[in-house]
């Protein structure tokens, strides 16, 4: 029996497991938000894949197994915008990963207003994605656009093209948006990583008679490997997902040329109203990508240790 | 993405249940394009005349407006009242989401008051009435006076005397190789179903089975590919192009012809004077149809007040509120009384829309037009002008989705 006169002997044992529960309590506010906002979302998506779900038929949710996901592999558009994605992916992320080095290699330099230019270099990064989708409207208008202005003053073409509209040049004109707007973040992630590299090894290199592209390749890019592995990830995920930049500059269109399989997913959701056909298009997406993460992070992970 | 849809669904629920409103307020959503907004005036007027109501009335942006409605009736955070066009409707009766109002409407004293036929055109298939009609305008041809006759060239009436005039109106002005005005402006992208209805529609084409892909059918849609593949007639933009893009050209005289409703007239005049002008569509392959474009308002069956919500969709139907109303979107009115005396359009615009009355359509009223409009056809006569599917196959396409 515990009365007023025990404690001294059971405190231990109550502080024991105040100690071990206390954690997890104070844990529990935001695993249980995330649970709430990340994982249900997620379950029920993956619940609705499984059922024929069109919004404006609230009454007519039947459980139709994986026939979402068969319709999925014989939609001509699945593939076109599955063809997309990749183009996406594997342009954008060398492409941005290349212009982000080469201005972290620059800006690690030595001249005079250095802080301002790095403070500026941010600006793509930071500014609303919408913003820079109606700006790089108007940058490709066929009619206004300073590009066709700007190639047309230069002899480079001969009649304004409507670099949107086409469908061989739209997707491209996309990506050169989206790597225009993502590469500050691989050069400010480069930067820091390029901050860590003690000086110290690059003058013991230069006393051994290692010139500037010797010390880039076994100095550099080593010191910076951690780093780069990191961004890469990070962008992928974040690009492959992306759909806002699109949607605002052609929606997809003309056709189904920058159609990506997020988008088609969102469209098939939102605009069709077809969220069980939507919600598999997501999840076979979802599985992709993480079959890709997991691919690259052991290729990956291994390379750098 | 569907993690960001269910939780915009679940901020919606949340939303709803948050919000607990006061017995007589009425949720009242509506799109302008026109940033004047002239609804706080009207709301103030009807708040007065009816003590114990409070409107909350909501702009939501035309580009997603029904994504929201759709979204927000399933999430059980619904308007009480709410602008609607006549292609949502049959998605809204299957979701039990609309109020019958015709009891109410045979009840009201404004009912006399309403043009003839508006009614009748916004029947439910079921026999109920759902909607209120709010405004009206009809689709017909603006053109450039001065380029015409610059050209000596008359008004086309039919397709073919409009390809002819296009052909000719599309010209190099300053010599540099390359054309600066196009003869038409093409509305590729969202809402360009209605200048492709015109063109081929008209062909005595419907929606029925193999109707579209009848020789009439696809000749209407390959007409319209080779206007822009082989005539050159539209600006390169045309596939991606929306309603910005097609005014915005023709305003700056980068086109010379377009189709819209008097709606934009106001603006059209503000830039180019008396330089322009409409007509009605010009008649093709034997017929003529262009598009009419609705607008009503409607309660929903979830709203607590549908009294409260009734009188102030009456209210904005009546006739001097339809007035103020009709003047900040620029549409028409819709009762007789503010037909009568009304200045706010120059005359030929309104003659235009009148001249077109007789053969105005709307498309038809089944669940699948919503699909038709936002994306089947887009999609489909982006591909057709960019040449990755013939106009049999985009044709086809609409025919499946109608008759599957």
């Amino acid at each position: 029996m515990l009365t007023m006169n025990e404690p001294a002997d059971r405190l231990p044992g109550r502080a024991a497991l105040a100690r071990k529960v206390l954690p997890y309590a104070l844990l529990s506010p935001a695993v249980l938000v995330t649970l709430a906002i990340v994982f249900f979302p997620m379950i029920q998506a993956a619940w609705m894949s499984l059922h024929d779900y069109i919004l404006w038929k609230p009454k007519d949710f039947t459980f139709v197994g994986l026939k979402n996901f068969a319709a999925a592999l014989q939609d001509e558009v699945f593939w076109i915008s599955l063809r997309h994605t990749i183009i996406w992916i594997a342009v954008t992320i060398p492409a941005q990963l290349l212009l982000g080095l080469a201005t972290a290699l620059l800006l690690n330099q030595q001249f005079p207003w250095r802080p301002l230019a790095r403070a500026l270099i941010i600006i793509p990064w930071a500014l609303p994605s919408v913003v820079i989708a109606l700006m790089w409207v108007w940058i490709y208008d066929a009619n206004y656009g300073i590009l066709n202005e700007f190639m047309l003053r230069l002899g480079l073409i001969k009649a304004s093209v409507p670099w949107l509209a086409d469908p061989d040049t739209a997707l491209y004109a996309i990506i050169l948006t989206l790597t225009w707007q993502g590469f500050p973040f691989f050069a400010v992630m480069i930067l820091a990583g390029l901050q860590s590299i003690p000086k110290s090894y690059y003058e013991a290199a230069s006393l051994d008679g290692a010139g500037p592209m010797r010390q880039f390749w076994h100095i550099t890019l080593p010191g910076i490997s951690g780093v780069l592995v990191t961004a890469v990830l990070l962008r992928t995920i974040w690009v492959a997902n992306s759909i806002d930049v699109i949607y605002v500059m052609t929606g997809g269109g003309p056709g189904y040329a920058t159609y990506t399989l997020p988008l088609y997913a969102f469209i098939k959701a939102r605009t069709n109203l077809d969220f069980g056909y939507g919600s598999s298009l997501a999840v076979l997406f979802t599985l992709m990508l993480l079959g890709l993460v997991i691919v690259y992070l052991r290729r990956a992970g291994r390379s750098v240790n | 993405m569907s993690k960001l849809i269910s939780a915009a669904l679940a901020v919606g629920l949340l939303a709803g249940t948050a919000t607990a409103y006061a017995d007589e307020t009425v949720r009242f959503w509506y799109h302008f394009d026109n940033a004047d907004n002239p609804m706080s005036e009207l709301v103030a007027k009807f708040e007065k005349a009816n003590p114990g109501i409070k409107i909350e009335a909501e702009n939501i942006p035309w580009n997603s407006y029904y994504d929201n409605l759709y979204t927000s009736i399933v999430a059980g955070n619904a308007p009480d009242a709410a602008m609607v066009k006549m292609f949502a409707q049959p998605r809204l009766v299957e979701m039990g989401a609309l109020e019958p109002i015709g009891d109410r409407i045979d009840a009201w004293d404004g009912k006399a008051d309403l043009q003839d036929n508006l009614l009748d055109l916004t029947k439910a298939s079921d026999g109920n009435s759902y909607y209120l009609p709010i405004q009206y305008v009809v689709l017909y041809l603006y053109y450039r006076q001065d380029m015409l006759e610059e050209l000596g060239l008359e008004v086309p009436k039919t397709c073919d005397e409009f390809r002819d005039v296009a052909m000719k109106l599309t010209r190099d002005t300053d010599g540099d190789g390359q054309p600066d005005v196009y003869g038409f402006g093409f509305r590729g992208g969202k809402g360009g179903h209605d200048h492709w209805g015109s063109f081929v529609l008209s062909r005595n084409v419907d929606f029925s089975a193999g109707s579209l892909t009848s020789d009439a059918g696809v000749a209407g849609t390959q007409w319209v590919v080779d206007l822009f593949e082989k005539d050159k007639v539209f600006p390169p933009s045309a596939p991606n192009d929306g309603f910005k893009e097609v005014t915005g050209a023709f305003k700056a005289g980068k086109t010379a012809m377009t189709i819209h409703h008097i709606g934009s007239s106001n603006g059209m005049v503000e830039a180019l004077g008396d330089a322009v002008s409409a007509t009605p569509v010009p008649e093709c392959g034997g017929g003529h149809w262009t598009s009419f474009g609705d607008e009503s308002t409607a309660v929903f069956s979830s709203a607590e007040n549908k009294d409260a919500a009734w009188k102030w969709i009456s209210f904005l139907s009546t006739a001097g509120n339809n007035m103020e109303f009709n003047k900040a979107t620029g549409q028409l009115p819709v009762t007789k009384t503010d037909s009568e005396g009304w200045t706010l359009h120059e005359k030929r615009f309104v003659d235009a829309t009148v001249q077109s009355l007789p053969f105005a359509n709307l498309l038809p009223n089944v669940p699948e037009t919503s699909d038709f409009v936002n994306t089947v056809w887009p999609v489909n006569m982006q591909r057709a002008l960019t040449g990755e599917i013939t106009a049999e196959q985009m044709n086809t396409e609409i025919d499946k989705l109608y008759n599957p």
